[in-house]
This record gives C-alpha cells, structure tokens and sequence, in this order.
C-alpha cells in the first residue's frame, strides 16, 4: 500500500519536475568562491547588482570541467560564463568565445596578455588576482631574531625565528599546507626555488636548487609534524596548534576576520636571488555554448567595473585586476594582506613568478614532480642531489611533451623550457 | 574458577564490547551535533563543552544559504524514486535468478555486477552528453536512472539471496491449494520477503543519497544535497562544515530509524 502510494507521489513529483524551470538569469559557471560564506556574498553582494540577476554556481574543478566538455560535445549549453584560475581555463582555449571587445585597458597589460592563452584571440578577460602571505600570531613577535625586520625576512631569518619559537615554546609552531588539499606545490614553484635560483624550471636541479632544498629541510626541522595533513592553515592559526604559517590569502582571511587584533601578515621571506612570489590571476570567459551570448558578455563587462572589483574583493578576499582606491571600510584580513601584498610586491628585491603556464592538461602532472621532490628529499630524507637529478629527467620530458615554453622568472625560450 | 565467573567474565566483555560498539558510533555524531549547535568561536575553542550553547548562527547561516532546501528536497526525490525503480527493476529480477534455470544466467549475474567496475567520473562525460541531448540533462528522474544504475546490482543480489532463502515448497503448496502464480507470490512470498526488501530499499536510498560526482556534472539548478554541499562544505569554514554535515546525517539517520522495524526483522532480532 505505502510502496504504491510512494511510487506514485514521486513519478508525479519527477514527472512535475522534467518540465524544470525557465532560464532567465545566465549562468555563471565557476571554480572560485567555493567555500559558503564567499558564494553568498557573490550572490548578494557582487552579483546581485547585474541587471536581471546571475545564477552563481561554484563547483569543484572535476564536475566543472566535465560539465564543460559535456556541453562542448552536445553542441548546447546552458552555461553562460565560466569563471575559473588561469591554469583551469587555460586547456580549454578552442571552447572560448574571442572576448577581444571588452575594455581591457585599465587592467594590467601582463594579465591581459595571459587571457590571450598564447593565441591572438582575448580567451578570457582578468578577473581577480591574489597571492600567498606568511601570518603570524603576535605571541610569535617576540621570538624574533634581533635585528629582524620582519616585513624583509630572509629565508636564514625565518629559519632562525622558527628555531627559536621551537625551543623556546617547546614544540615546533611553524605551520605548512603540506596535507593532500594544501597549496605546497606554489611554495616550491613561486618561493623557495625561485628566491634561491631564479628560476622555476630551467634551473630545476642546479647546486643553487639544491641549497633551496636542504634550506627546507633545515625549516622543517621547525615544522609542526602535523603539516603533512594541513590544508587550510586559518584553521591551525585560530586553534593556535601553529604560530607562523604560510598560505594563499583567501585561506588566512578568516584568522584576520575572526581575531583581527592577534595576526599579522607579512612578505615571504627573500633568498639570494630576491624575494619570490607568485601571484594567482583568475578570469572569466564565455564558452562557444552560451545561450545568449549578448548578457554573456554584459555580464564579463559588468565584473570589470570598479565597483564590482571592489565587491568582489570583499566577497573573495581576492584582489582587483584593476587600478582602484580601496574604500577604508574593508574587512580586517583585507586590510592586513593589502599592506602585506604592497610590501611584498614593492619590495627592492621583488620576484614575481608566475603560475605555471602553456601547460594544458599537464598542470597537474608538472605540480606533481615539485610535491613528490619534497615528499622524497623533506619526509623520506632521500639524498638531494640524486632525488633533484631523477626529478629533472621527469620535468624535462614533461616539458617537452607540452611543448611549454618558459614563463617568468625563467628567461623566455623558443621551443619548450630547457631543464638544464 | 567457577562455571559462573566464567560467565561473568563472559558478561562483562560483552557489555564492554557492545558500549565500545555505541561509543564507536554515537561519539562522532555526538560531536558533530554538539559543534553545529556551538557558536562559532566555540568551534575552535577548547576545552569542549559537554552541552553545546544552543547558539543556532551556524545553523541559521546554512539553512538561509540560498538553495539549501530546494536541495534537500531534490535529494529526497532522486533517492525516494531511485529506490523505487531499484526495487522495481531489481526484485523481478532477482526472484528470476532464484526461481528459474535460464540460458545466460550467470552471464546475467555477472553484468550486473560489471555496472559497478566503471568509475563514474568516466561515465559522467558521455552520460552529460546524451543526458543533454535527449533532454534528460538537469532533472531530477535523469539522475534517478543514473542512481538506479548504480543501486541495482545491490537490489538484485539482496533479493536473490532473499528469495533463495523462501523455500519454493511454500509457493508449491499454495498453487497446490487454489493459487495462481501471481497469487501464491503476492500471498506467501512476499510477506516474508516484504523486510528484506524494505532493507535492500534502504540501502538504494543510501546509494542515492551519498552519490556526488554525477549528481554535481548532471544537474546544476537540480542539485542534491549531497553534490551541494560537498562541493562547497570541504573548503568552509568549521562551523559551517558541522552545520553542513549535521544535515546530511540527521535526514538519512532519521529514514533508517523509521525503517529499523524492517531492517531489525531481516536480521532475525525480535523487535515490539
């Protein structure tokens, strides 16, 4: 009787809902502001300002991408833009609209020339940018070493700053995002190597690489244990398990939210090569599928505005591609990174080293090689030299699968980035 | 020692054994509960507090979050028609598989259970594209078919044993006494399949219910709960994550509690 009375409430709830509403507002299709929090704030703030209204739907990178192709393939779509990191977009340049009419011209022309996605085509407009910061619990201050300015750090300073808080906390209180979800590959690839060698790629297994790594080895000596399953270092930074951590700015936002009055944010620290950073652009792009092309492009346009920018900002906690006065009311983690970010970007001896680029579909292979050199040199203290030399041969044959050529800092090449 | 030491002692570790088994369970679902309803600085402080503070922002900010429960409600019905069309293609089957000798039948058995050697992240592309084309794409009965799919070989394999387990001598003694097939199915063999049935039931719910990967390529203004929340809650913020997955725990806690009846009873343990 019950099983009847389901089945029948439900085929007619499914067949009720086959029909499915009609799709008025674009949908905005988007592996970026994912967390809860960020996508209301989206939702409310950002983009409820578009007329009409978007449908913002954050989803992980898999899904996304699938959900792309799947559409490219049926030849219809209901997507109207995809937001996504320059790398998630970056392998699907042939299913991208030329966005050549936007204004691009208050946005910076390095960004704008990474939308082209090395084409002649606009593949996708600059969105928002970040970057990563080290964070500090003030109790942590006193421990540094004298002389120390801890908006110029050296790579020795640090490691002596943390040597101290170990002995003198009695336990190891530097914090790394070293676990399965963590961003350790960028540390590698836009800090620690770059800040020794100058260079990500070519100089991969050089002698100056391989101080780099025992200086990381020596570091981890100082390093909570616990690292290895660390994704999201605001969580340890509010439980107080670490005292000094390093990650991407929209994942310390909520310690400077939460207790305003206990972190401070400052610059990487610098090598002999300057101080190495990596800044993080996001962008957006409309797919050859979207419904209506005309709001698609609207819509790009709209997140371009300053005022958008500037919402955007408070919703993510990621930075404006364009030139724009920050409004003083800004929330505490903005304006702590912001002065960390100007710092660390106007410093004398700044670094900038660019995501990886030019790889399609081979990021996440080319990330692999700099996580599994640490896993093997830093967690199973396998000789450096040897570890840098095998690693180097995977590099080099994978760079030359891609045929990428080099990105910044390493000096530009024809033909793909040489490993020397 | 004395034959009633002995069971004493024999007492003892089974009490032992079965309060390790509730605190095995209960205790992270205790704390789960507890920090959904602990304000938000209470998340991260410690020591914990044995009651929670009753602080409901968590809770408020995660139901008020748009499509939270047009979610659940997508969740209830794919799951609720999954485990119908489970049970509906499923059990035929399986009584076939028990009752009758058939060309192909361990092939049969076989393929059923081959849905299950392709991961769905493979499936997921050409299963959009078709959805997309036929118009399937987005709905709450497409990814009913895809769950379906996926809860059948259970579905069969529970009621096969199930129906093996019904000595065919009663079916033969009912059409011996006036019965058709049909009858004699829905008066003697059902009744007593009827709990196993409900508990394979359940079990294509659960499928259902935990599914993400198709869930989240196959709908995107149909989201299940489950899609939803999972792509969202690993990257939030604590107290969010506990709010998050109190609501996926309490509805499916809640759907088993009310079918326990069925499930106890296929277990054999005598419940009034």
């Amino acid at each position: 009787m019950t099983f009847n009375r389901l089945r029948s409430t439900a085929l007619v709830a499914g067949i009720l809902l086959m029909a499915g509403p009609a799709l008025a507002e674009p949908l905005f299709w988007s592996t970026q502001a994912k967390p809860v929090e960020e996508t209301q704030r989206m939702r409310e703030q950002v983009l409820a300002g578009f007329p009409g209204g978007v449908d913002y739907q954050p989803s992980d990178e898999g899904p996304w991408i699938t959900r792309i192709q799947a559409e490219a393939q049926a030849g219809r779509g209901t997507i109207a833009v995809l937001g996504g990191l320059h790398g998630d977009l970056s392998s699907l340049g042939a299913n991208l609209v030329d966005l050549s009419g936007i204004d691009v011209s208050a946005v910076g022309p390095a960004m704008v020339e990474l939308g082209r996605l090395g084409t002649t085509e606009q593949k996708y407009i600059p969105w928002m940018q970040a970057t990563y910061l080290m964070v500090a619990n003030k109790k942590a201050l006193p421990y540094l070493p004298a002389g120390a300015d801890i908006n110029a750090l050296s790579y020795d300073q640090f490691i002596a700053w943390t040597k101290a808080l170990a002995e003198g906390t009695g336990g190891p209180k530097f914090g790394f995002p070293a676990g399965p979800r963590g961003l350790k590959h960028r540390f590698f690839q836009g800090f620690l190597l770059p800040s020794y060698t100058g260079s990500t790629v070519t100089e991969f297994r050089s002698a100056e690489a391989e101080v780099a790594w025992n200086k990381f080895k020596e570091l981890w000596a100082y390093t909570n244990p616990a690292s290895t399953g660390y994704g999201f270092m605001q969580e340890q930074l509010l439980t107080e398990e670490v005292w000094v951590a390093f990650d991407h700015v929209a994942r310390i936002a909520d310690a400077f939210n939460q207790r305003p009055d206990d972190f401070v944010a400052f610059p990487a620290p610098a090598g002999p090569k300057g101080r190495a950073f990596m800044p993080v652009l996001a962008g957006i792009a409309v797919p050859t599928t979207a419904p209506d092309k005309a709001q698609a492009l609207a819509l790009v346009a709209f997140m371009l505005k300053p005022e958008t920018q500037i919402a955007t900002l408070r919703a993510t906690n990621f930075f404006p591609v364009i030139a724009t006065d920050m409004p003083a009311d800004m929330p505490p983690s903005v304006r702590a990174s912001a002065a960390a970010i100007a710092a660390m970007t106007g410093a004398a001896d700044a670094l900038p080293a660019l995501l990886p680029m030019g790889l399609g579909d081979k990021g996440g292979q080319f990330s692999q090689i700099y996580t599994d050199t640490f896993e093997r040199i830093v967690l199973n203290g396998q000789p450096v030299r040897a570890v840098l030399d095998e690693e180097a041969a995977v590099l080099r044959a994978l760079m030359i699968e891609a045929n990428a050529p080099c990105w910044a800092p390493d000096a530009a090449s024809d033909g793909p980035c040489p490993v020397k | 020692m004395s034959e009633t030491t002995v069971r004493r002692a024999g007492n003892r570790v089974f009490v032992a054994a079965v309060v390790l088994a509730c605190v095995w369970v209960l205790v992270p679902i205790y704390l789960l509960l507890v920090n959904a309803l602990s304000a938000p600085a209470e998340v991260t402080g410690f020591p914990k507090r044995f009651w929670p503070s009753f602080d409901l922002a968590s809770i408020r900010f995660f139901l008020g979050f748009r499509g939270v429960t047009s979610a659940l409600w997508n969740s209830v019905q794919v799951a609720v028609l999954t485990m119908v069309m489970a049970i509906a293609a499923g059990a035929p089957a399986g009584y076939a598989l028990a009752r009758f000798d058939f060309p192909g039948k361990q092939l049969f058995r076989f393929m059923v259970v081959m849905t299950r050697a392709f991961p769905l992240p493979l499936l997921a592309l050409p299963l959009a594209v078709l959805f997309i084309r036929v118009g399937l794409d987005d709905t709450v009965l497409g990814l009913a078919f895809v769950h379906t799919t996926l809860a059948l070989p259970f579905a069969v394999l529970i009621t096969y044993s199930l129906f093996s387990g019904i000595p065919y001598e009663l079916e033969e003694a009912a059409l011996t006494l006036g019965c058709n097939r049909v009858q004699a199915f829905l008066k003697v063999v059902l009744p007593l399949a009827a709990p196993g049935i409900a508990a394979s039931a359940v079990f294509a719910f659960v499928i259902s219910w935990n599914e993400v990967f198709a869930s989240a390529v196959l709908t995107i203004e149909h989201r299940t709960l489950t899609a939803f929340l999972l792509q969202s809650l690993d990257v939030s913020p604590l107290p969010l994550k506990f709010a998050g997955g109190a609501a996926l725990v309490l509805p499916a806690l809640g759907f088993i509690f009310a079918v326990r009846k069925y499930l106890f009873a296929m277990w054999g343990i005598a419940n009034r």
